[in-house]
């Protein structure tokens, strides 16, 4: 079953300075089945960004169409769950409350919606910290929150735009490993932006290579789960599978 | 490990002394600041240094507080104030914050009605008297008139520019979750735009207060501005001093017992505001 289809999309801006169109996404065809791992790799510049914001419906495509679940893609919505970058955790909101925000807005009783809360909370390990605010986290704790938030609210999709690129190289690594735990227990339909080669490959079933706004590769990942990098640093189908992610991603 | 002991100097003592009673009583941190001043104001009208009718001390200055507190002018002109203020700012921020929000959600209004803000603004409120009193005339309407445009404009102002600092993740973050567009002004663009609106209100009480006394005194039949404006008449500096002493120590209140509290409970708390 397919999750997510993308059909010939295209999106231009116009460049009123320049004067002239700018071409962010050529032509992208892509299908994601239901409870896949999908990560898009590629340079800057590549569109990926783009095409995250446009599946979630932040950006309307110029040309092409969207479907999640069968349903045209007309604006963001609650069954595309967004991880961002920059984490996007509400400061006024305590933990808690940031998780039951998607519940909240879909009209769930306060007390039902706690509930819901703090069973994501302990999925990541998080239930300490249920009633402080964002800003006394770490980046590490906040892009956990963040991850769970856009879960609580059971998504069809979650997209997740380069969602561990401003932390630590150490929480990098452990927030990869549990997002690997979350979805090897959970099986929920991920599509994974970032520039990180061996993340997009210990992540994914499958990595795709953008170039210049269009598709340049679509690689299987048949590593074995569950995934750690303990084992699989020193695994040679590991470093077969990223050199040629890596290889791509420079050509591209 | 060895240490090298340094000597607690006497002044230290003093000031860890201050630190530590002013931080079990708060209400002395208040006070012990204008110890110096109250002290400098009794010696320099002791000196003989100005005739005692043009610079009184604070001792009949306190005097005459007990008074005018006991004759009941002090408290049903303050009462007057204080009401006018609060009234004038309520339509402030009642007219204020709905029209900071529109501007600085949307781009036609902040392009139609942005240059008339600052045109508006820059007619400052007691620019506005001569022709409110011959419109309205000398009474209520005139002054609450002065204190909403007074309040109006920091309120509006600086609610545009908190509109305008919450991060379009915010709303994209709410809109993902399923926020319709209404909830995401309420739940994201309020709470985000809050401690802009704290310092417009600041502001805006602030200039309110001054504009309020000003009117008292060009409109006045009651208030701590006619009392002030009223002495003038009769010649009692002390009477004047004693408007001067409540219209400082009535901000101090405001912000300290209003303000404050209410910004340390959301954008300090939230760590939008760093102090």
């Amino acid at each position: 079953m397919k999750s997510l289809t993308i059909t010939r999309l295209q999106k231009t801006y116009f460049d009123p300075f320049a004067a002239k169109q700018v071409t962010a996404i050529r032509d992208i065809s892509l299908a994601v089945d239901a409870g896949d791992f999908v990560s898009v790799v590629g340079p800057s510049g590549c569109g990926k960004t783009t095409l995250l914001n446009t599946i979630a419906g932040f950006l309307a495509p110029t040309a092409g169409a969207i479907h999640v679940d069968g349903h045209a893609v007309s604006g963001p919505g609650p069954d595309r769950g967004v991880v961002f970058q920059s984490f996007a955790l509400f400061p006024w909101r305590t933990v808690l409350d940031n998780v039951a925000f998607g519940p909240k807005m879909r009209g769930v009783p306060k007390a039902r919606r706690h509930e819901i809360a703090r069973e994501y909370l302990a999925l990541a390990g998080l239930s300490h910290a249920a009633e402080r605010y964002p800003n006394e986290l770490s980046g590490g704790m906040q892009q956990r929150v963040g991850v769970v938030r856009a879960l609580a609210n059971e998504p069809d999709v979650l997209l997740m735009d380069e969602p561990f690129a401003s932390v630590d190289a150490q929480t990098r690594m452990t927030l990869q490993e549990e997002l690997t735990r979350i979805w090897e227990q959970r099986r929920c339909t991920v599509l994974f932006i970032t520039h990180d080669v061996n993340e997009a490959v210990f992540l994914s079933n499958r990595v795709i290579v953008l170039s210049h706004g269009a598709l340049l590769d679509d690689i299987a990942v048949d590593l074995p789960r569950p995934r750690a990098w303990d084992a699989l640093i020193e695994s040679a189908a590991f470093k077969v599978l990223t050199a040629r992610v890596l290889q791509q991603v420079r050509a591209a | 490990m060895n240490s090298v002991a340094i000597a607690v100097s006497p002044w230290q003592r003093v000031w860890s002394a201050y630190v530590r009673s002013t931080t079990r009583h708060p209400a002395l941190a208040s006070l012990v600041p204008f110890v110096p001043v109250v002290a400098l104001w009794a010696v320099v009208a002791r000196s003989g240094l100005f005739p005692p009718a043009f610079f009184p001390g604070p001792g009949e200055v306190v005097q005459k507080f007990f008074t005018l507190m006991a004759n009941g002018i002090l408290p049903a002109y303050l009462e007057d104030s204080v009401i006018r203020l609060a009234a004038g700012t309520a339509v402030g921020l009642a007219i204020g914050i709905p029209l900071g929000l529109l501007v600085g959600l949307s781009d036609r209004a902040h392009r139609a009605l942005w240059p008339v803000l600052l045109f508006f603004q820059a007619i400052g409120d007691i620019a506005w008297l001569p022709i409110l009193l011959i419109w309205f005339g000398f009474g209520l309407t005139t002054m609450i008139f002065v204190i909403v445009y007074t309040v109006l404009f920091p309120v509006v102002l600086n609610t545009v520019l908190g509109v305008r600092s919450v991060p379009l993740e915010l709303h994209r973050a709410a809109l993902s979750l399923g926020a319709s567009k209404a909830r995401v002004v309420w739940e994201v663009v309020l709470p985000g735009a809050l401690p802009n609106i704290m310092t417009g209100l600041r502001n805006g009480l602030g200039f309110g207060w001054r504009a309020l006394i000003a009117a008292e005194i060009i409109v006045g039949t009651s208030g701590i501005g006619f009392l002030m404006f009223d002495a003038r008449r009769a010649g009692s500096v002390v009477e004047i001093l004693l408007g001067m002493i409540v219209l400082g120590v009535l901000w101090y209140v405001v912000d300290s017992w209003v303000l404050a509290p209410i910004e340390r409970a959301t954008g300090e708390r939230w760590g939008l505001v760093h102090r």
